[in-house]
């Protein structure tokens, strides 16, 4: 399917017209250097102006009219060629993806009970940006794991946006390392739809330099007994940043559902930073929702430890973060995931 | 061996814990250093081992002629000196025996010996866990992780073994240890110990005294060493503590 020229792009870039570029003042957008985001996302279009009310309507799936996010509106816009794929129920496979060009977007459907895997390759990039969006719809009973984990690149500018819709008891894997030397932004919708639906999301940032992060999720309890949980850790050398905007909003009459974020920080550098923002919308009694956010240095007494036995001190700083980031991944069930991502830590 | 001269330091907020520590350790030598809680036991063999906690406000720490003090914490390592704390540290998701496998070959490093294989590291290895009477929980375990006290004074009796120090600093080896578990532990530092070697003891009590027969007590308080005697100036602290002592 391609949306060049289509009504479909037009409608993502009249959406975006409107919207206006982002501003910090923009909840969205508050973590975000905006002023780094090139004048190629707010190229205006008569054309597209004039299509947007029809083309909205029949785009419905991509919640186009309502959308906000422009990093969401983007990869439609820009005539991304989409990639669809279907797995049919009970079928199990791993596989990777790929953009073509500097945006994408790829729709996945995940059958019944189906079980795969999705590995997210860095895309070859021409110009100042690179946006891709990815439409997850997850079937019941299904399991889907969905990791990244790329050498470091030198893109000046990634959006990755996923919007992510869970049946009853499916289940999803979300993990990543991130280590780009660049700007780069995660954008995640997810919608817990059925009872039972259970999303878990684990984030590395390994950073230097100048190179910031920010992660932007919005998670929805719409069913009872559904669970999602959030957990990143960060290890931020020289002037690296990372922001995490992490949004539980429970439903109401949304029973037991149980919810966490835990955001980990070790600042490396006396200029890296961190920012994190939990928000909890919780409209129905019966749950359970917690965050944490924690902050310092490597371990002065594990450092004292190492060395003490003749380790030099670099290697033993080395090991520590080794360590903090292995603890992210071990509980994740044994699969193409957590040995990739084991593997890139290894390597670190 | 171990020459410790007018050995001075302070913490961060300039209170001196040692005010002015002399040692003298020969190879072959087996030091009990006993006192009062908060006498500056513990704060000597960090210092000695560089901990960032401590600064050394004066003196010297020679270990075969070299100024230790003047090395970084791992070189200190390197160059011969263990120190086992009295509360070893947890370092979870680190494993034990890659820990172990990478200080042995960061000295075999620094000696410019090469470095051991997996297969000859594993039997030696075995063979220590042998002598401890440890099991294989201990392989597959993070660095301290979740032991109970006494398994952490045994794993540090481990490392003692694999890294064959000339001069080891045991901070109250004895604290935690049932009555089988402190035999052995003694066993596996007098197993370790030879000629060339010499330990230096920190303990509270004689009972480890009784398996390790030290070459000289002394008595440690308010940061100096007040008194030097014998093993029977053991027996003596034992039955009667500290008060008679006359600190100069």
């Amino acid at each position: 399917m391609s949306y060049m020229n289509s009504e479909l792009a037009q409608a993502a870039q009249a959406r975006i017209n409107a919207l206006g570029m982002p501003k910090r003042n923009n909840e969205l957008w508050s973590f975000f250097p905006v002023n780094k985001i090139p004048s190629v996302v707010d190229a205006d279009s008569t054309a597209a102006g004039a299509a947007a009310d029809s083309a909205a309507v029949e785009c419905a799936d991509f919640g186009i009219a309502a959308e906000t996010d422009i990093a969401a509106l983007l990869p439609i816009a820009k005539s991304a060629p989409a990639m669809k794929k279907d797995f049919a129920a009970g079928e199990t496979e791993m596989g990777l993806i790929k953009s073509r060009d500097d945006f994408g977007h790829s729709i996945f459907n995940i059958g019944k009970n189906a079980k795969v895997s999705l590995e997210i390759l860095d895309n070859k990039v021409e110009h100042e940006i690179a946006a891709e969006r990815f439409d997850i719809n997850v079937e019941e009973g299904a399991e889907l794991e969905i990791f990244f984990a790329n050498p470091a690149n030198e893109l000046p500018l990634q959006f990755r946006h996923f919007v992510i819709k869970q049946a009853a008891n499916s289940t999803v894997h979300f993990s990543n390392i991130l280590q780009d030397a660049g700007i780069g932004r995660i954008s995640i919708d997810v919608d817990l739809n059925g009872e039972g639906a259970n999303f878990d999301y684990r984030s590395l940032s390994v950073l230097k330099g100048s190179a910031s992060k920010h992660q932007r999720l919005t998670i929805r309890h719409n069913a009872p007994n559904t669970v999602s949980s959030q957990f990143a850790r960060n290890l931020l050398d020289e002037k690296s940043y990372v922001s995490y905007d992490g949004s539980v909003i429970v439903g109401n009459g949304c029973s037991q559902v149980n919810s966490s974020q835990l955001v980990n920080s070790i600042l490396l550098g006396d200029e890296s930073s961190v920012s994190v923002k939990p928000v909890l919308k919780i409209y129905h009694d019966d749950v359970e929702c917690t965050h944490g956010n924690t902050c310092g240095e490597l371990d002065a007494d594990q450092m004292f430890y190492l060395t003490s036995r003749g380790i030099p001190a670099e290697t033993a700083k080395k090991m520590l973060m080794k360590s903090f980031a292995k603890e992210l991944f071990l509980p994740l069930n044994d699969g193409p995931a957590k040995k990739r991502l084991l593997q890139v830590l290894a390597s670190l | 061996m171990l020459s410790i001269k007018n050995l001075k330091a302070s913490i961060e907020d300039g209170t001196q814990i040692l005010k002015g520590i002399n040692l003298e350790v020969k190879p072959g030598e087996v030091h009990a250093i006993m006192g009062p809680n908060g006498s500056g036991k513990s704060t000597l063999s960090k210092v000695i081992a560089g901990h960032p906690a401590y600064t050394v406000n004066d003196g010297v720490v020679e270990l075969d002629g070299k100024n230790l003090l003047d090395m970084e914490i791992c070189e200190r390592a390197n160059s011969g000196l263990f120190i086992s704390t009295q509360y070893p540290t947890e370092i979870p998701g680190v494993n034990n025996v890659e820990f172990l496998q990478m200080a042995l070959n960061s000295k075999r490093n620094f000696l410019g010996l090469p470095e051991m294989s997996d297969a000859d590291f594993k039997k030696l290895c075995e063979e220590k866990m042998q002598l401890l009477e440890m099991d294989d929980r201990y392989r597959d375990r993070g660095v301290n992780e979740g032991y109970s006290g006494g398994e952490k004074k045994r794993n540090e009796i481990l490392q003692m073994a694999i890294l064959d120090p000339k001069v080891s600093f045991l901070d109250e080896t004895d604290s935690g240890l049932d009555i089988d578990a402190l035999r052995i532990v003694a066993n596996g530092i007098n197993h370790i110990m030879s000629p060339e070697k010499a330990v230096i003891l920190v303990t509270h009590y004689q009972r480890l005294l009784d398996y390790i027969k030290p070459t000289y007590v002394h008595v440690l308080r308010h940061g100096k060493i007040i008194l030097s005697g014998g093993p029977e100036l053991a027996l003596k602290l034992e039955e009667q503590g500290y008060d008679w002592i006359e600190e100069k």
